[in-house]
């Protein structure tokens, strides 16, 4: 039995190995490796480098741009994840009708999801920056005198980024809800009408329990991308002014890369690392359980 | 009666009416980039809302004609590294899912819960160690090097969830009466499996197409300045800095956003089907 497994799975093997080890060289091992990293004081331009222990975890304590960049990180994750599933879930029930019309607006809606960070980020910018295309045209209508610096003041620029990444997040929303909302069976609706149920009733009786999983997927992922973000920071504010919009993800690589701090820099890798998982699989549990509960 | 039908139908039409402004207001910024393209400087201050009347090609010949070639070099770049990660993802991630499937419970339940490692892990966490282990193997910048860590790395996660996820649905006789035959495994993975999972296939052909093509964090760093640039980080590197000329910028932003946008919507049913089987699992 053992061999005849064995051979019949000859020749696949080797293929699948390749596979297992591509992923082992990089993923698996480029996480172990920042882990050991996290625990030395490495930096490229010192031959060598010292055990230190956790001395780099005690630094992010004290690391006021850390502990400023972790707030911003936080701040942009809650307001998209909100908003986006907020506005997707309003998009998918106004467009989720069957006729040609309304196809193609869910057709363009999701156009925002195809693009690149890069490319939305300068569109944005073109739109946002002082002599841009808003500020022109708010003049031009007379309801500003002077351009409103929409990208240039720590408040404003905070609120730009969430808005151009919710921008991107909500059509990925819409597309998640409305497939949610197309797996409710019509009739539930129709009982639920038969026993006299009115609008929000049914919307909070029918339609929300049946697009809990549908939630499950568009919270979470909101979240994995927003954390993670970077190009659109990159291009749109640079991290700027004074810093006001670095995330955690942004200031990594900038320690990394530019101070090469590359020890520090392996513990903040760590710690958005674990930020990221817990929060993932914290929500999808309690998701999870509520979907049960619904 | 007559008059609940006409109250009916004057209903529908807000309805659609209301869609469609909150849909066109959604995507003006899409509207003011593709319009722009074809207006003169004066034209996109002036009337940024406006139809691009008259129509000028001008912008897209600056961007075709500027000296470093950003726009053909790019999108040559961007080709190469996006259908050669692909190109090799999907034969090497089915097989390995084929493979994972016809594990035992107990080894099946590791390996999946090793690769779901892969979507969780935020891209700048590893990028330090992989820049490292690329140099270490002489890859260090270099195109192989990107393709080879693209491969490696959370994408083929995502590839092994969408297939491990669409053969569990397809029914364990097929496979079995394939094995009465004297076929081995890799012969059953080639002739039976790939055309069964061809949905799954498309799927992942799509996505992972986009997001390698999207990407900016890996090229940027992994490929570094001296080896050319996709077209994405080939914006970023020569728009850097604030420029105010907004016809050339359109221009540029147009050639690089269509084929990505041409690409959705020709693929747009296999897409969303995608997308709809990913999030009801």
């Amino acid at each position: 039995m053992r061999t005849s497994t064995w051979r019949r799975s000859l020749g696949l093997a080797p293929i699948a190995l390749v596979a297992l080890a591509l992923y082992a060289a990089f993923l698996l091992y480029p996480l172990i490796q920042s882990l050991f990293t996290s625990l030395t004081d490495r930096n490229p331009l010192k031959a060598e480098s010292t055990f230190v222990g956790l001395a780099n975890y005690l630094e992010l304590f004290t690391d006021q741009r850390l502990l400023a960049s972790l707030r911003f990180t936080i701040v942009v994750v809650v307001v998209v994840t909100l908003v986006s599933n907020a506005i997707g879930l309003l998009f998918a029930m106004l467009l989720n009708k069957p006729t040609a019309g309304f196809r193609v607006m869910r057709t363009l809606v999701f156009i925002p999801q195809v693009l690149s960070g890069v490319i939305v980020a300068f569109i944005w910018r073109s739109i946002l920056t002082q002599n841009g295309l808003l500020n022109t045209a708010l003049q031009n209508i007379g309801l500003i005198d002077a351009p409103i610096s929409w990208i240039g003041t720590p408040e404003l620029a905070t609120l730009s980024i969430c808005a151009v990444v919710s921008w991107m997040t909500i059509a990925f929303s819409t597309v998640v809800y409305t497939a949610s909302l197309q797996s409710v069976p019509p009739e539930l609706y129709e009982a639920a009408r038969m026993d006299g149920a009115n609008v929000l009733s049914r919307f909070r009786n029918v339609t929300f329990p049946m697009i809990a999983p549908g939630m499950t997927i568009s919270v979470v992922l909101c979240l994995i991308t927003t954390f993670k973000l970077y190009d659109i920071i990159a291009v749109l504010t640079g991290g700027g002014p004074a810093d006001s919009t670095r995330s955690t993800a942004f200031y990594l690589v900038a320690t990394a890369f530019t101070n090469n701090r590359f020890g520090y820099a392996s513990a903040i890798a760590i710690l958005l690392f674990v930020l990221t998982a817990v929060t993932a699989y914290g929500l999808t549990a309690l998701l999870r359980r509520r979907e049960a509960r619904l | 009666m007559r008059r609940s039908t006409g109250a009916a139908v004057a209903r529908r039409a807000g309805h659609l009416l209301v869609a469609w402004l909150v849909t066109l207001a959604f995507i003006l910024p899409i509207y003011i980039a593709l319009s722009s393209a074809f207006k003169s400087q004066r034209q996109i201050l002036d009337n940024p809302l406006g139809l691009p009347a008259p129509f000028t090609f001008d912008n897209i010949l600056t961007a075709l004609q500027r000296p470093d070639q950003l726009v053909q070099g790019g999108l040559a770049n961007s080709i190469l590294v996006t259908a050669l990660t692909v190109g090799i993802l999907i034969p090497l991630s089915s097989a390995v899912s084929f493979w994972v499937s016809e594990r035992g419970p107990r080894l099946k339940g590791v390996l999946l819960a090793v690769f779901a490692l892969g979507l969780m892990v935020p891209p700048q966490t590893v990028l330090l160690p992989i820049v490292q282990l690329l140099q270490a193997i002489g890859l260090g910048h270099s195109y192989p090097g990107l393709i080879l860590s693209n491969i490696g790395g959370g994408y083929l996660s995502f590839a092994v969830f969408v297939y491990v996820g669409f053969l569990r649905t397809v029914p364990r006789e097929v496979i079995e009466a394939a094995r009465v035959d004297g076929a081995n495994d890799l012969r059953i993975w080639w002739t039976v499996v790939l055309p069964l999972v061809r949905p799954a296939t498309a799927t992942v052909g799509i996505f992972l197409g986009l997001w390698v093509w999207n990407d900016f964090l890996n090229p940027l760093f992994i490929l570094g300045p001296l080896q050319g640039q996709t077209i994405t980080t080939g914006i970023y590197v020569s728009l850097g800095g604030y420029s105010a000329d907004y016809g050339q910028l359109f221009g540029i932003m147009f050639l690089a956003a269509i084929i990505p946008i041409v690409g959705y919507l020709v693929t747009q049913r296999e897409f969303i089907h995608g997308l709809m089987s990913g999030a009801s699992k």
